[in-house]
């Protein structure tokens, strides 16, 4: 059999149940929204970093499955998160990216968070400190201890990223949410302070789980030239790609050689602390966080859903906040190099992941979507995509081959064999 | 002397055009031999998200040089950009041996295979905007530039590029 018809295509892979996806989950806007509710409003999202908070009263503001978010420093120094909404009419609280609250504004004073709306203020413990014309208006019956803002999860952890979540009855802390995952970069991440140097963001007309597919599997750096020529011998063909419990992957390291790509050099002076030289480590964190280490530049992307076609991608980079501004030139240089908004891998795997986008319409013919590459769960081997999708179904309860069944647990882990590798390495 | 001020700055203006047109038909070599030999090129942003001033791109000569030939090995989104750029100020230095300029420009792109050719190819779409920074040194040879700063106002960048702006 050669090229096929519609029945051929349409037909199962010859692969087992749990190696292959349908399509329709990437355009299905029903599938998005239900996403939203029982995934992303339930799980840990790392937001922003503390140095994006570095001051007293210092805030950054955010989206979680359409939620407003906000995110302050107290006068304590403690981190905290709130929904950015107002208790009175439901306004945006805080319209600005980021900033700090010892300015006061129009309608505030300095040090309260203040609704523009009608001037009602609140503290950084989320506490209502002000009701403008309150007993004018509300007599004894409401009064500002009746108001204060909705608190959300939020811890600091893993090299000082900050997490929130919307569940107020998680019963896991990050550590436990990560489930070994980040183990491989703690030590590099912990040692010492870090520091945000990059941030851009890009929205692409894409399903969001296709830019995490995208960092979950290796096979596609046959797009890279720069990863080509720099990786592919045996120790990178070696690399193990490892399940954790949650639904989080991570990718082991090997030594990468810059020098082998034209104008580019070694990394090796500003390593992160206990990285080996020029070393690259990758964790992806379900349901659509990134973390990818490589030698003397710390990456993170984060993945918000806007729509089952559309998907934003904040990119971060980090360093050490004890760099010399010439080690820091460094860091922003390697990090440009291959991640940066020009640089030489991340365009390509944008617009791949982009074309991929351009093939899913709701209604388009059915697709199945290959992830049944075995290789001994190494770099090539798309366990990876595997492990994540077998994590999608149990919570929605969808079989990511056919999402209008029931998720089977025991089929896909039969067949993928990947459960063994999530206890191996739990 | 101001008739030779006034060459001058029609010098510098000619060579932020000429640049310009380079840039637009992927004329790297050219782009690049505008320069002198010290020329630093760097693509930089401030975000209010992190509250710092970014750099997205940056190199001198020889790494600008050895990025643009690598070019046909990468995969990419093949839309032209083309630009619109104003010269809104020419500085020459009292010693007549260096000038700066500012320029604002806009960069549209005009769909190709950025993601799907047969609906979205022909149409053009703004890029980015935002502001050269141009340094100078002026000497018997004429002009060349010695630094640009690529300042960006447009931060949500989507596919990005491989091309220098």
């Amino acid at each position: 059999m050669s090229a096929r018809n519609h029945e051929q295509w349409s037909s199962p892979p010859k692969l087992a149940e749990g190696e292959w996806v349908d399509s329709r989950i990437y355009s299905d806007q029903a599938i998005f929204e239900e996403e939203n509710e029982k995934i992303f409003k339930h799980a840990w999202i790392p937001v922003c970093h503390e140095s994006e908070l570095k001051d007293a009263y210092a805030f950054r503001t955010m989206t979680i499955a359409n939620e407003p978010v906000i995110v302050v420093r107290g006068k304590d120094m403690q981190v905290r998160a709130f929904l950015n909404v107002c208790p009175h009419r439901g306004n945006m609280i805080e319209r600005r990216p980021s900033g700090n609250f010892k300015d006061g504004t129009p309608s505030g004073t300095p040090k309260r968070m203040t609704c523009m709306f009608h001037a009602w203020q609140f503290d950084m413990k989320g506490k209502c400190v002000y009701i403008s014309r309150q007993e004018e208006g509300y007599q004894d019956r409401l009064c500002t201890a009746d108001v204060g803002l909705r608190e959300l999860k939020c811890e600091v952890y893993f090299g000082g990223f900050v997490w929130v979540c919307l569940d107020d009855n998680i019963e896991m802390t990050v550590e436990d949410w990560a489930a070994g995952a980040l183990d491989c970069l703690a030590p590099s991440l912990n040692e010492e302070p870090l520091e945000v140097f990059h941030y851009h963001k890009a929205i692409i007309p894409c399903n969001y789980k296709l830019w995490h597919d995208t960092n979950c599997e290796f096979y596609h750096d046959f797009l890279h030239y720069h990863n080509r020529i720099t990786g592919f011998n045996d120790a990178y063909f070696a690399r193990k790609n490892s399940g954790f419990k949650n639904g989080h992957i991570n990718v082991g390291s090997f030594e990468v050689q810059y020098d082998n790509y034209e104008g580019f050099h070694s990394r090796e002076e500003l390593s992160f602390p206990h990285l080996p030289p020029n070393h690259w480590y990758m964790i992806d964190m379900f349901p659509g966080v990134n973390f990818n280490l490589r030698g003397s530049a710390l990456r993170c992307d984060l993945m918000t859903p806007l729509g089952p076609d559309k998907v934003m991608i904040e990119f971060r980079g980090l360093g050490l906040a004890s760099d010399t501004p010439e080690e820091r030139q460094t860091r922003i240089d390697h990090h440009n190099s291959i991640w940066g908004p020009f640089g030489r891998n991340l365009h390509e795997d944008l617009i791949a992941v982009t074309a991929q986008g351009s093939c899913m319409h709701p209604n388009a013919e059915k697709r199945n979507i290959l992830q049944g590459r075995h290789e001994n769960e190494t770099i090539h081997d798309e366990n990876g995509m595997r492990h994540y999708y077998h994590e999608w179904g149990r919570w929605l309860n969808r079989s990511p081959s056919n999402p209008d069944e029931e998720f089977d647990e025991s089929l896909i882990a039969q067949s993928s064999g990947e459960q063994a590798a999530v206890q191996a390495s739990a | 002397m101001a008739e030779n001020h006034a060459s001058i700055v029609e010098q510098v203006k000619g060579l932020i055009y000429q640049s310009c047109l380079y840039l637009d038909d992927h004329q790297w070599s050219d782009w690049l031999d505008l320069s002198a030999d010290d020329y630093h090129y760097a693509v930089r942003a401030y975000s209010p998200e992190i509250s710092a001033d970014m750099e997205y791109m940056g190199g001198g000569l020889e790494y600008m040089r050895s990025l643009t030939q690598m070019l046909p090995k990468h995969n990419t989104d093949n839309s032209p950009l083309k630009r619109h750029c104003t010269v809104y100020k020419v500085d020459i230095a009292d010693d007549g041996k260096s000038a700066s300029a500012v320029s604002s420009f806009v960069v549209f792109q005009t769909m190709l295979d950025g993601i799907n050719s047969h609906v979205d190819a022909g149409e053009s779409r703004l890029f980015m905007i935002g502001r050269y920074n141009d340094k100078f040194e002026i000497n018997g040879d004429g002009v060349k530039f010695t630094d640009r700063e690529v300042r960006l106002e447009t931060r949500r960048l989507d596919k990005g590029s491989h091309w220098p702006i």
